[in-house]
């Protein structure tokens, strides 16, 4: 029995379906990213009662993981920078284009923009400022501008935007996917539409590319370059749907599936691989920055170094975390492979057993985010109250003291039961790998090492918080 | 199209309600660095102003916690006090003081301190 396509489903097929639906799901963020923006400049400057810190620390990322977990990629399917494609289709017919250097046509760019971003993050104390946030979305419109105009369509989502490639790694653990219907379909379209776009002609169908501009019903085809036939993963994939509309044979499902699949069958490139590495490592330095070790390893360096720079000891605790993780799964990973009698080399080791860090990522970041979420998710009733009455809309008196969603007993136990998730859906790929082999052992080894990665992300996470922007406290404060 | 977007942006700052007058005053705490748990707030006002009515309410710099809130009583001239603020969590705590007087006019005081 196939699995289940929820285009079948009469409202939310035809929704899909309609030119506008993507712009029907980007405007309530495009207004949520404006109210942002006017409260983050001109409202108070403290986080927790501005709307620019709340909605984006807080709620954006708390739906975005579990829109991901139950749905898919809603959030880069609703992402409002992509309503500067507009403006951009204007301003491109004055500016000199490029391609995108072949270079940078993979991870690595995005892996090295996350980096900074959570430097920056950590450094300037993002989530404390609603200055900087409404600076932040700022900065993420004008980029994605900048690159729109310069650059092909799609050049941003899949190269640059490191929010972007965050959900395109974790949507790996998403229980649906953009496959074909019928794959013999696919193998007689002569023009591959739903990659290269479709346009209706009174002179018949052509692909976008051979089409003049200005002619026909154009339907736009996949802005990252997916082929829907050879789609095996949903990294890259923004669910912007343009390869159902784009398709003249109505042969593009979005079908259920068992991300398990995925993990074992996807032949992820290195480069991908290390991105999801990154992420695991990155979720557990953003919740370790949030308890009193961090600060300790923090003073403790700074003796050590003898500097009290937070943007050196930072650059330090950053790269030594990152990089001995990248170092101990390439010796991990490759010590798996020694076992199961595989000679390669530690990259290809790498990325065989890599994909187990996807479910990992996940629970990594959902942990963290639930607690956030859970704890303040009824505060943004009085901040969206206060930045209204603040525009001059009668919203009455805010209630500041709406804020849990669950009791606060009950947010650790729910840490541990998504990380222990994470934990068995990589030991699912771990040992699913291992047996392609033939060698369990091999798949063990790893597992030892993501569980010891596990405690580890339980023991922070069981740690009481310590909220702060200053990494060195002040002499004699102690 | 500049124009107009000028006007709008006076039209919102008019509709903007007004915050409290600044409150000149004096805060101090017992012990003089809190730690986690409760801790006394002292806070010294004008004593030739007549309050009515001083509140506490103390935010932590991460969006999404609960505000600890604590009334003020008298406790001499110009002395007002929170006998046991409860600095509940470790980090960057932001008190905001607010201040009634007779007209049931407001004055406003931020505190920004770290609690290790």
């Amino acid at each position: 029995m196939s699995a289940p396509d929820l285009l079948r489903i009469p409202l939310l097929g035809r929704f899909l379906r309609w030119r506008y639906s993507r712009f029907v799901l980007q405007l309530p963020l495009l207004l949520i990213a404006l109210l942002a923006l006017y409260d983050g400049f001109f409202g108070r400057q403290l986080a927790p009662k501005n709307f620019a810190t709340v909605s984006v620390w807080l709620h954006y990322r708390g739906f975005l993981v579990l829109a991901i977990a139950v749905f898919g990629n809603l959030f880069c399917a609703a992402c409002p920078m992509l309503l500067v494609r507009g403006p951009t289709r204007f301003v491109k017919r004055f500016l000199p284009q490029f391609r995108w250097p072949r270079r940078l046509r993979n991870k690595y760019f995005v892996i090295v923009l996350t980096i900074f971003y959570l430097f920056a993050y950590e450094y300037w104390d993002l989530w404390a400022s609603p200055w900087l946030t409404a600076w932040l979305i700022i900065g993420y419109f004008g980029a994605a501008f900048l690159v729109d105009a310069l650059f092909p369509e799609g050049t941003f989502c899949k190269y640059v935007c490191p929010l972007g490639n965050f959900n395109f790694t974790l949507s790996t653990v998403s229980p649906t996917q953009i496959t074909a219907r019928d794959p013999q379909v696919c193998l007689s379209c002569e023009g591959k539409y739903c990659v290269n776009g479709r346009v209706e002609t009174e002179g018949g169908r052509k692909t976008a590319r051979e089409a003049d501009p200005s002619e026909g019903v154009h339907y736009p085809g996949c802005e990252t370059r997916l082929y829907v036939p050879q789609i095996q993963t949903n990294m890259d994939c923004t669910l912007c749907m343009n390869c159902l509309r784009a398709c003249p044979y109505d042969n593009v499902a979005l079908k259920l599936r068992f991300p398990g699949l995925e993990w074992l069958k996807a032949r992820y490139r290195l480069d991908v691989v290390w991105l999801g590495v990154l992420l695991f490592f990155a979720g557990f330095m953003n919740a370790l920055g949030m308890v009193p070790a961090y600060y300790q390893i923090a003073e403790d360096l700074s003796r050590l170094l003898g500097t009290r720079n937070e943007a050196i000891l930072l650059i330090v605790i950053y790269a030594l975390w990152i990089g001995l993780g990248g170092g101990i799964t390439l010796l991990v990973t490759t010590l798996a492979d020694r076992l199961s009698g595989v000679r390669q080399s530690p990259w290809k080791a790498v990325r065989y057993w890599g994909a187990g860090f996807f479910p990992l990522a996940f629970a990594m970041w959902a942990g963290h985010y639930a607690f956030h979420f859970l704890t303040g998710w009824a505060t943004i009733v009085p901040v969206t109250q206060q930045a209204l009455s603040n525009l001059g809309l009668p919203m009455g008196d805010p209630d500041w003291t709406l804020a849990a969603l669950v009791p606060e007993n009950w947010l650790y136990p729910l840490q541990v039961v998504i990380l222990y998730i994470g934990l068995l859906a990589a030991s699912y790929v771990l040992f699913g790998r291992a047996r392609q082999r033939d060698h369990f052992l091999a798949g063990g080894v790893v597992f030892v090492y993501f569980f010891l990665l596990v405690a580890l992300a339980l023991w922070v996470l069981a740690q009481p918080m310590e909220m702060r922007g200053t990494l060195l406290l002040p002499p004699g404060s102690r | 199209m500049r124009k107009w977007a000028w006007l709008l942006v006076l039209a919102l700052a008019a509709c903007q309600p007004k915050h409290g007058e600044p409150l000149k005053a004096q805060v101090r705490f017992v012990p003089e660095h809190p730690s986690v748990g409760k801790a006394e707030v002292c806070i010294e006002v004008d004593p030739r102003v007549e309050f009515t009515r001083v509140t506490v309410v103390g935010d932590m710099t991460h969006p999404g916690m609960i505000p600890v809130k604590a009334e003020a009583h008298p406790a001499g001239p110009g002395l007002w006090r929170v006998d046991a603020f409860d600095f509940n969590m470790r980090g960057d705590w932001v008190l905001t003081i607010t201040a009634y007087d007779k007209s049931g006019k407001k004055y406003t005081k931020e505190v920004r301190l770290t609690v290790p």
